[in-house]
């Protein structure tokens, strides 16, 4: 039996049922973005990154010296997988995680708020800027968090723990009226 | 204890994202040494009242080893190199 967790969202039984209207915070879950990990081989980061950081047709996420995330809206995982390839051309080591990847989207003006009663990190402006990313902690739950605008934040967790932080978010969130539904 | 730590790849981070991983000024013997030897590092460990080297592993973060310098009276955190470059100066 082929299981297909690309097709399966770790979050489709959270939420299951009609989506309710996006309210001001909103919590979209992302489907069907392709995202890989590349890592570089010695001696090779710094060509690695500025070749990463020349292609604008992905977004690029720092997560360790030599290691980042890639994420794409619009390459399928294996097409995803090929460009990187070629971009990269033996330079670095390409890892689908397009399943074991949720992509969790928060967007409003609470967000900031929302975030601080789970991560201890600055998320001022001037500590944290727009298209910066790192890898953080998230109460107990490792996550890769990107600044995408002032108010929108982009959380990666792997698969196995997204329930969970779905359910801290929420809870997180619950003061301001943070509603959840999955990316259009 | 001290609680924020500056990463040199992360920036400042909670120390609830690190796993502290023991002193880092012990240096690994050579196998052929003595008993004494091999006993003294593997087992034996100082207690030290003020500056200390010791492995910090940014589990949370970047996962890379870091080497910080704090101390143990003050809470200060003095520096904190990548176990890498730590590695490198010190020609371990």
């Amino acid at each position: 039996m082929i299981r297909d967790y690309y097709n399966r969202n770790a979050l489709d039984e959270k939420l299951r049922g009609a989506p309710r209207p996006p309210g001001v915070n909103h919590l979209a879950i992302g489907h069907r973005q392709a995202v890989a990990m590349v890592l570089a081989v010695a001696g090779e980061e710094d060509s690695v990154e500025s070749l990463l950081s020349s292609a604008t047709d992905f977004a690029v996420r720092f997560s360790a010296p030599g290691e980042w995330l890639v994420v794409s809206e619009n390459d399928t995982p294996e097409g995803l997988q090929r460009r990187l390839n070629a971009l990269c051309s033996g330079r670095a080591h390409i890892v689908d995680q397009s399943e074991a990847r949720v992509l969790f989207r928060l967007s409003g003006p609470a967000t900031r708020r929302i975030l601080a009663k789970g991560i201890g990190l600055d998320l001022h402006p001037t500590a944290l800027a727009t298209g910066a990313s790192a890898n953080a902690l998230c109460g107990h739950i490792s996550v890769n968090l990107a600044r995408t605008g002032e108010d929108t934040f982009e959380l990666i967790a792997p698969r196995s723990l997204a329930q969970s932080l779905f359910d801290d978010l929420m809870t997180m969130g619950r003061e301001y009226d943070l509603t959840a539904a999955f990316a259009a | 204890m001290a609680s924020l730590i500056t990463c040199p790849h992360c920036g400042v981070r909670p120390k609830e994202e690190f796993a502290i991983r023991g002193d880092a000024s012990l240096v690994r013997p050579a196998p052929t040494a003595s008993d004494e030897a091999w006993h003294d590092y593997v087992y034996v460990r100082t207690n030290p009242r003020g500056r200390t080297l010791e492995h910090w592993q940014h589990v949370a973060g970047c996962r890379r080893f870091l080497v910080v310098e704090r101390d143990t009276f003050t809470h200060d955190v003095h520096s904190v190199t990548d176990g890498a470059a730590f590695a490198r100066e010190n020609g371990r």
